[in-house]
């Protein structure tokens, strides 16, 4: 019977318990997960239940400090929460290790956990700082943040039992990235380089130096005011200034338009026509637009040519106003070569240029002037020259006598040569100078050139300058220019004189000057004073130069070359040499023409034919 | 002969002004630091004693990493410095007077002067060995850690003479009385170290425990500094 009791009792209670439907074990392994403290001076301990067997379990820790076996158990499993077991100030030793334990109980039995070393030093883990507080200051109108804390109240650093270091981190709202900052043991921090209107989130943390991470404090949330930043602020104004020079500089551009426009598209020069007009262009009268080119004056007609020209005459008076002469060559040359060196533009002429450039070289008299200015007068008519013809014919008889002590007739010397050393002025047995006969001289070209009548020019240019004051010593009238040499009608027979040729002046004698506008032409010669007549008719263009007379018959012509070989004394010529070079032109004008000469040295013979024209047509053969 | 005389004068002249100005600001050799004030010299001491504690720590975490904590249960030894009362808590550590404050500072230090260049010694031994013998466990030993071994052992002997000037300076300014005990006697340094090398179970000692104990006692001693300073100074320089 107590078998049987016992045997129903066992299967009672194994039907009990599986009633229950759960096999009742020992509770699970419990497992502490941490023990941590936040203030050096208290620490938590957390476990982790295992299974609980199918019983009520109850959990409990145990714990023995280092060095002593004595086992305690947990003062407080409630102060921090369930499945924890707080140390208070009184129960926690600082540099001694706890083994801590956790145990399981069930009706079944106990389960131990693993057990755990703690030491409180190396399980600090702080609270987070409190009182993070943001504000936004302004660092020269660009704001930045001040980010302050204070630490956790539970660590006393103020006594220096926790040293603690504070991390923040920050970031715009919305973004995900955080920006760290080491802040070390400061409790202040600035950040710098905010988006202008930007909100930003900031949170802070804190370590003791050899411990855990506090968990970030609850972000604190701060709006940037609306700033321009310094880059953008420069920026604009570089851009309004520049816009502002630049509006300037387009105000002055514009104002100044032509002459921009022609400092950077210079003009291209357009053929300028004197005279043309391009008004009437337009009008499209083309006959006045052409009539407005004409220029008075060009072509140059005879009655203005002889006003381009300026002729010479030269007269030799006296051997001693020769010798005279020579001592004043230095004079004459020096005005000569003024002249000479002076441009002369007009062809068929010597380059001895205006009278007027050697009679101010050679100074000036009044009478002069007014011989000139009265010869100068463009008068056109012949009965103007005539009585100037007159005048000088009878001057010429007067100026004659005046002069030439040893002649009694004045003689015009006629030469051809343009540069005629010995020409010129002669200064005269007195002391009147050589300028002055130079400048009558070329008073004589300029009464020459200005008159109409070529001839009558010519020859009252001869004439005038054979008209010097009474006072006048002999003066020397060179004569180059183109003469025109009508025939002669004289009955004095030609007489070609020699002259020596060594003489680089030879003289041709204008004896008289008869009606037809011819000049007697008698070769000058100290020895002999006979007249030669020569008479050369020119044409206008052409004309020749005697260098001198050879033999009775012959003329010496220079060919119109620009280097002279001009025999004359020692004196160079810079200039060219004018030579004159006649045409062969009709006969019947009654004007003989003659070929230019080659050379010095080459002599053509001229015979002069009865009537007492030179004839020169034979007697070129180099031409 | 004057010129000679000028330059030998000029030579003295101009060393005595060197010899009389140039006096160092901490001199070596046991010269007291007058010119620098006890808030800089706390200062030093205590970033002295952190390297330590840096040091100490890499240390110890490389053995760790080495030898797993198997050998937890072994760990029961006490350190030599245990007879080393020192306060387990703030409030213990405040109570203290700064002259016992400073007073357990020196003795940890000074106690762990001979340990270290032992560690130092038998761990170069070991790499020693560890050359010729690379197979042992023992052996594997990164070289640098002999180094290390002996960089520290050269700090904490800073160090000591370090927390020696500040009691002295303390002493100076009557900040603590002079009853303070002169640790460098010989007779504390036989105390200290002959309770080291009596220990029988020193050879047993690894270097893990060693490290492990010498962790800790460097951990004392900053705190034990930082306490100082912010006793002795005021509140806001603490």
């Amino acid at each position: 019977m107590m078998r049987r009791d016992n045997g129903v009792v066992a299967i009672l209670s194994l039907l009990a318990l599986f009633k229950q439907g759960a096999c009742h074990t020992l509770p699970g392994k419990p497992k502490l997960t941490s023990c941590r403290s936040p203030d050096k001076e208290t620490f938590t301990c957390w476990w982790e239940p295992g299974s609980d067997g199918g019983l009520p379990t109850t959990y409990g820790l145990s714990y023995s400090k280092e060095n002593s076996d004595t086992v305690y158990e947990c003062p407080d499993y409630r102060t921090a929460g369930q499945n924890s077991c707080f140390f208070n100030k009184n129960d926690t030793s600082i540099w001694v290790n706890y083994n801590i334990t956790v145990v399981a109980t069930n009706a079944l039995g106990r389960t131990f956990s693993d057990p755990v070393d703690v030491d409180v030093i190396y399980i600090v883990q702080p609270h987070t700082p409190e009182n993070v507080s943001v504000a936004v200051l302004e660092d020269t109108e660009v704001p930045f943040l001040r980010v302050s804390w204070n630490p956790p109240h539970k660590a006393d650093t103020r006594s220096g039992w926790i040293t603690l270091i504070y991390e923040l981190r920050v970031k715009l709202k919305g973004e995900e990235e955080w920006e760290e900052h080491y802040a070390g043991q400061q409790k202040i921090f600035n950040i710098f380089s905010l988006r202008s209107g930007g909100v930003y989130m900031i949170e802070v943390r804190c370590k003791p130096d050899h411990g855990f991470w506090s968990e970030w404090s609850t972000a604190t949330y701060v709006r940037i005011p609306n700033y321009i930043p310094r880059e953008h602020s420069m920026w604009i104004l570089t851009g309004t200034f520049s816009a502002f020079l630049f509006i300037i500089l387009a105000c002055i551009l514009s104002l100044k338009r032509q002459s921009v426009k022609h400092c950077f598209l210079p003009p291209v020069p357009g053929p300028k026509i004197k005279g043309f007009d391009n008004q009437l262009l337009k009008n499209g009268k083309s006959e006045e637009v052409f009539n407005a080119l004409v220029i008075q004056g060009f072509p140059p007609t005879s009655s203005d040519y002889e006003d381009l020209l300026v002729e010479y005459l030269e007269v030799y008076v006296s051997e001693e106003q020769e010798l005279i002469m020579q001592e004043g060559k230095a004079l004459q040359d020096s005005c000569l070569k003024s002249k000479i060196s002076s441009s002369d533009s007009d062809s068929g002429r010597g380059s001895c240029d205006s009278h007027t450039l050697l009679m101010e070289k050679c100074g000036e008299g009044t009478a002069r002037e007014e011989e000139e200015d009265s010869g100068r007068k463009e008068g056109s008519s012949q009965t103007q020259r005539q009585p100037v013809w007159e005048n000088m014919e009878e001057a010429d008889s007067q100026a004659m006598e005046i002069h030439s002590p040893d002649s009694s007739d004045g003689r015009v010397n006629t030469w051809p040569s343009v540069f005629s050393p010995n020409l010129q002025c002669s200064p005269g047995p007195s002391e009147h100078g050589l300028t002055e006969t130079t400048r009558q001289l070329y008073l004589s070209d300029s009464l020459f050139s200005t008159s109409a009548n070529p001839l009558h020019s010519e020859l009252g240019g001869i004439l005038l300058g054979k008209n010097p004051p009474p006072s006048l010593p002999p003066w020397r009238l060179e004569a180059h220019s183109e003469f025109k040499i009508s025939s002669m009608e004289s009955k004095r027979p030609a007489t070609g004189q020699q002259l020596p040729p060594s003489k680089s002046l030879e003289y041709v004698e204008v004896q008289r000057v008869n009606r037809e506008n011819m000049l007697v032409l008698q070769p000058l010669s100290r020895h002999s004073q006979e007249p030669f007549q020569v008479q050369f008719a020119t044409t206008r263009e052409d004309y020749s130069k005697v260098k001198g007379v050879v033999s009775d018959s012959v003329l010496l012509l220079q060919r119109e070359m620009v280097d002279d070989q001009c025999t004359c004394d020692d004196q160079e010529r810079e200039w060219p040499e004018e030579g004159w070079h006649a045409d062969s032109t009709n006969q019947p004008e009654g004007k003989m023409e003659i070929h230019t000469t080659v050379t010095p040295a080459q002599e053509l013979g001229i015979f002069l034919a009865p009537s007492g024209y030179v004839d020169t047509a034979t007697m070129l053969p180099t031409l | 002969m004057r010129p000679v005389w000028f330059a030998i004068l000029a030579i003295v002249c101009s060393e005595v002004p060197l010899r009389a100005g140039s006096a160092p600001i901490c001199a070596q050799n046991g010269a007291v630091c007058h010119s620098l004030p006890l808030a800089d010299l706390l200062d030093r001491v205590i970033q002295q004693s952190a390297r330590v504690q840096g040091i100490s720590n890499d240390l110890h975490s490389e053995f760790e990493q080495h030898f797993p904590p198997s050998r937890n249960q072994i760990r029961r030894q006490k350190c030599h410095t245990y007879n080393i009362l020192t306060p387990d808590g703030k409030e213990n550590a405040q109570r203290l007077a700064r002259e016992e404050l400073t007073e357990v500072i020196l003795r940890l230090l000074g106690a762990w002067g001979d340990p270290l260049s032992q560690l130092h010694h038998r761990m170069a031994q070991q790499d020693q060995e560890g050359e010729q013998e690379e197979e042992e466990k023992q052996n594997d030993f990164n070289p640098l850690s002999s180094n290390r071994a002996l960089e520290m052992s050269d700090m904490v002997e800073e160090l000591r003479n370090g927390v020696e000037r500040v009691a002295e300076k303390m002493q100076l300014l009557g900040v603590i009385s002079n009853t303070l005990r002169d640790l460098s006697s010989p007779d504390a340094l036989v105390s200290s170290s002959s309770s080291f090398s009596k220990r029988s179970e020193f050879n047993v000692m690894d270097h893990q425990d060693l490290l492990y104990c010498f962790r800790r006692d460097s951990n004392k001693v900053q705190s034990f500094l930082r306490i100082l300073k912010c006793t002795i100074l005021t509140e806001q320089n603490c």
